[in-house]
């Protein structure tokens, strides 16, 4: 196993230390700074790689990971509400993956919280997004002598369904951060002004910090619902299959996206419209903002907690009127702007060689084993 | 929803791990039934496997031929096909069936209905050996004409499906057929206000559920029958509608050339099992993606692992029984219709029926003299049968007699989606957050 170093180790110390000393009306939430180093397994990961731009992960093969998480969007996409498998639509925006590997859950809802694995089979398996009955995958990359290959010298035997979910996985993790002026300790003095109000008078380190910035839980700050949703039947199919399937009440009639409402169910539907904080770097690549694309830019999200976010009685205390003049709404957005670093657009990163056309026939068939 | 349906596909894996142990500490002790496993002691046994226990004993040519044999039913016209209690006929649950079956959007992309492998122009099946797959596969059978198949007890190849009911939801989504989900498809119709009128109008339910779709398209299914053959006016009493030549078509079937052993009754089949010879289907060793798909039937079937890495063939009604001598035995399949169904057998092996009859002459091998992958279980009733080429002449005429005319259709312009609400509706829902 070779592990390589996917962070770089400058880290400034004024990233630390100083986001706690605001102390008053910040509660006691960690600290954000530089993400932790990932040990990854690089024959692991290259096989991920050329998995994740592998269409022929998809149940037609019609879409690969990537046609959705696309690297030169931070791995998100320009649409507001994310592509579907073909013949029907998402209805929620398809989120950056840079990072993920860095979380402790996943989804906007947060409906899955063990690990990558988990979200790579639900990924690969939902009707709505791939559609792909992982036993008829598996026997396409048997077919493959490439993957034949790079399996095994990634130590996973021949080409499998569990193989996959482990390989996809580790290639996440090589998505981490890179460059960002805030963990550089480059920021411009607008980013720096930026950064305290993001941690004082805007109070957003409450929700997210760490080094990810965020704290993995679930909060209704009154984002609106993006109507295309319902408008779009290809959508809302794809939305009532979801709803039914997690036991969402009278989900034939349902107006709103019920978010975290899926994990206790709550009578009262107080938990409705709940989402998982997310996180706030390389969001200069993944535009549009908000579980259903509903921000545009990065200046719309700032003047959207400005004002207190949308109506909804269930909005969190914490989202009210912030006061911000139009210099510090600037400020805040250098700041976050700040927390992108470097494209991850290069072969490092992005499978570049052609995928076979055809599953080369397996000379011999007769005489040797499947 | 999918992810747990496809997840519970894991299972043939983890199955796998654990053959794979077991094998290595028994070394392969225990299960033995892989190829090149011994016939049984006498040829007898195999015709008393269990599903084959009715298989009639060896009779003489002379001796059944005309005679009325008890075990054998004779050719007769056939009636209307048997309509089950929980699913009634309607012309309302007929059309709506007919809808259905032309509409992409029950399968898993959107892209192909059940008519686009059970094409009516190709014979209500699809005209190649191994039929087209979802896209991005191919299947690994023929697909079978959906015309007539409501007088099957058992439904594909191998009978592996009871009835049209339960038939259909295997077909929808089975990963090399339509490849969809349950809960998609039922939300699509939910989206179609024209099948939400009609559901609620047949069915009495206020939104489409999946099941109905399945029994309105079984429904549909059961209108697709021919009855009206030169065969069934012959039996009905019209003796112009067989020509000599058919006649002595006729006497071959029931006599010399053997077929109506199997092929008997008013469907032309006695929808036992038997391994008649067919030889494997060259396609599996020319074309990696046919390869692809044959394993994984293997995982789908529930083969064993040490089964999935040796086997070649279709094994047919084994994997339903895994009784090793149902080995390559298939359903005896109906020869109504057969004009317009080329090509034929499982994996469509024969192009033409003047193949087929070559090959029962021959005693069940093809021209360059293959037969069966399982020797083993090959039936004793199929034997060289020493046809001239005029009598193959006149039992193919015959065989065409059991066709009448083409039967057609044109596809239903299928009714559009519609949101479900308005944006007003979606405004007040917004402003009483
Ligand atoms: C058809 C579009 C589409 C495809 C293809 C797709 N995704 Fe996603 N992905 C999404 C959407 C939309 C979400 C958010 C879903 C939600 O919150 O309900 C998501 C969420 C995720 C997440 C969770 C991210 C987070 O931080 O919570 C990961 C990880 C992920 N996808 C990885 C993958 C991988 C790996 C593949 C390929 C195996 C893949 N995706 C294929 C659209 C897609
Ligand atoms: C109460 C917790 C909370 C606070 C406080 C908070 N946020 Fe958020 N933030 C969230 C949640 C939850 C979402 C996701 C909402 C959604 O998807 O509908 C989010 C979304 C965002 C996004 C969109 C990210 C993306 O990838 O779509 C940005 C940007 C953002 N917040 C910035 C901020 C800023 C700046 C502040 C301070 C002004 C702030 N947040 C305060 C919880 C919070
Ligand atoms: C991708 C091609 C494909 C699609 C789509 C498809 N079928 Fe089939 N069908 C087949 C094949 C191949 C077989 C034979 C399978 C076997 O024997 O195992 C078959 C068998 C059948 C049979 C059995 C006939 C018999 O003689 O036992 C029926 C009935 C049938 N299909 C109906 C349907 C219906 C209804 C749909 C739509 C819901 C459908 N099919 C969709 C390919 C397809
Ligand atoms: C021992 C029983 C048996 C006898 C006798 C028999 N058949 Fe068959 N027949 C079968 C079975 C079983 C199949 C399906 C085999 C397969 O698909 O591999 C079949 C298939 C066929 C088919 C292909 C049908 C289709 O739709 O693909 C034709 C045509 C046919 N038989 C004609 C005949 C004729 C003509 C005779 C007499 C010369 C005959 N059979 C005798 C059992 C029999």
């Amino acid at each position: 196993m070779v592990a390589i170093v996917t962070t770089r180790q400058c880290f400034f110390a004024v990233t630390l230390g100083v986001s706690l000393a605001i102390a008053g009306q910040v509660v006691a939430a960690p600290e954000i700074g530089p993400l932790p180093v990932l040990k990854v397994n690089e024959a692991r990961a290259e096989l991920g790689k050329r998995l994740f731009f592998d269409k022929r992960v998809s149940g037609d093969v019609g879409i690969s990971c990537a046609t959705c998480h696309e690297p030169e969007n931070g791995y998100a996409n320009k649409d507001a509400l994310s592509k579907g498998y073909p013949g029907n639509k998402h209805f929620r925006n398809a989120p950056g993956l840079i990072n993920t590997a860095h979380k402790k859950v996943w989804m906007h809802d947060g409906r899955i919280g063990t690990n990558l694995n988990d979200v790579t089979r639900e990924m690969i398996t939902e009707d709505y997004i791939m559609n792909m009955d992982m036993r008829i995958m598996q026997e396409r990359f048997k077919q493959d002598p490439l993957y034949v290959e790079m399996f095994k010298a990634a130590g996973l035997g021949e080409p499998s369904n569990g193989g996959v979910r482990k390989a996809i996985p580790e290639y996440l993790k090589t998505l981490t951060s890179r460059g960002a002026s805030f963990d550089k300790g480059t920021m411009s003095a607008s980013a720096k002004r930026g950064m305290k109000i993001f941690k004082g008078k805007a109070g957003c380190v409450a929700c997210h910090n760490g080094p990810v910035f965020t704290d993995g839980k679930a909060y209704n700050t009154g984002v609106k619902e993006n109507f295309d949703v319902w408008l779009d039947p290809q959508r809302h199919q794809a939305f009532i299959a979801y709803a039914a399937f997690m036991g969402i009440k009278n989900y034939m009639n349902l107006k709103r996206d019920p978010g975290a409402h899926l994990q206790k169910h709550a009578a009262d539907g107080s938990d409705m419209g709940k989402f998982i904080t997310p996180s706030l770097r390389e969001l200069k690549y993944t535009a549009p903002y908000m579980h259903n694309g509903t921000s545009k830019t990065l200046a719309d999200v700032v003047a959207f907690y400005n004002r207190g976010g949308d109506n909804d009685r269930n909005k969190n205390a914490r989202i009210k009127p912030l006061k911000l003049g139009k210099a510090e709404q600037k400020d805040l957005v250098a700041f976050l702007l700040a927390l992108s670093g470097e494209p991850l657009t290069s072969s490092k990163h992005v499978w570049q060689e052609a995928y076979p056309a055809e599953y080369p026939v397996i000379a011999n068939w007769l005489n040797v084993p499947n | 929803m999918g992810s747990f349906n496809k997840a519970e596909q894991k299972a043939p894996v983890l199955f796998l791990i654990i053959t794979v142990v077991v094998t290595a500490v028994a070394t392969m002790a225990t299960v033995t039934f892989a190829m090149g496993d011994k016939p049984p002691a006498t040829a007898s046994k195999v015709s008393l496997s269990p599903m084959s226990a009715a298989e009639p004993t060896q009779p003489q040519v002379k001796t059944f031929a005309k005679v009325a044999n008890p075990e054998i039913p004779p050719l007769a016209p056939l009636g209307p096909p048997p309509i089950p209690a929980d699913n009634p006929m309607s012309d309302a649950k007929v059309a709506l069936g007919k809808l259905l079956y032309f509409d992409p959007r029950l399968g898993g992309d959107a892209s192909i209905s059940c008519a686009t492998c059970h094409e009516p122009e190709q014979g209500w099946s699809f005209a190649e050996g191994i039929s087209r797959g979802y896209p991005g596969t191919v299947h690994w059978r023929g697909s079978q004409p959906v015309l007539n198949s409501a007088y099957y007890n058992k439904l594909f190849a191998a009978g592996s499906t009871p009835s049209l009911e339960s038939q259909a939801p295997s077909a929808a989504r089975g990963g090399v057929a339509g490849n969809g989900e349950n809960d998609i498809m039922e939300a699509r119709l939910r989206l179609i206000p024209d099948y939400v009128n009609r559901f609620n109008d047949v069915f009495g339910e206020p939104w489409p559920t999946i099941n109905n779709a399945w029994k309105a398209i079984a429904a549909f299914e059961r209108t697709l029958v021919q009855r009206d053959t030169p065969l069934d006016k012959y039996l009905l009493g019209d003796k112009t509608a067989l020509d000599d030549q058919q006649l002595r078509g006729k006497t071959l079937y029931e006599g010399k050339a053997r077929c109506i052993l199997c092929h008997n009754g008013a469907f032309t089949t006695n929808e036992k099992y038997y391994n008649i010879g067919v030889p494997r289907a060259t396609r599996w060793e020319e074309d990696g993606l046919a390869q692809v798909t044959f394993r994984f039937e293997q995982y789908a079937k529930g083969a064993t692992e040490e089964m999935y890495r040796n086997i070649k063939d279709d094994a047919g009604l084994y994997y339903r029984n895994k009784n090793k001598w149902s080995m390559g035995k298939f359903r005896v399949p109906s020869l109504r219709y057969t004009k317009y169904t080329a090509p034929f057998m499982r994996q469509g092996q024969f192009y033409t029926l003047e193949e087929v009859i070559d090959f029962y002459d021959r005693g069940g091998f093809d021209e360059e003299g293959r037969t069966t992958s399982f020797p083993e279980t090959k039936t004793p009733l199929v034997q060289k049968l020493g046809l001239s080429d005029e009598e193959k002449e006149d039992l193919l005429t015959f065989i065409e007699a059991l066709s009448g005319d083409e039967i057609l259709m044109d596809k239903p312009k299928l009714p559009p989606y519609k949101p479900l609400f308005t944006r007003a509706e979606l405004q007040a829902a917004q402003a009483a957050k």
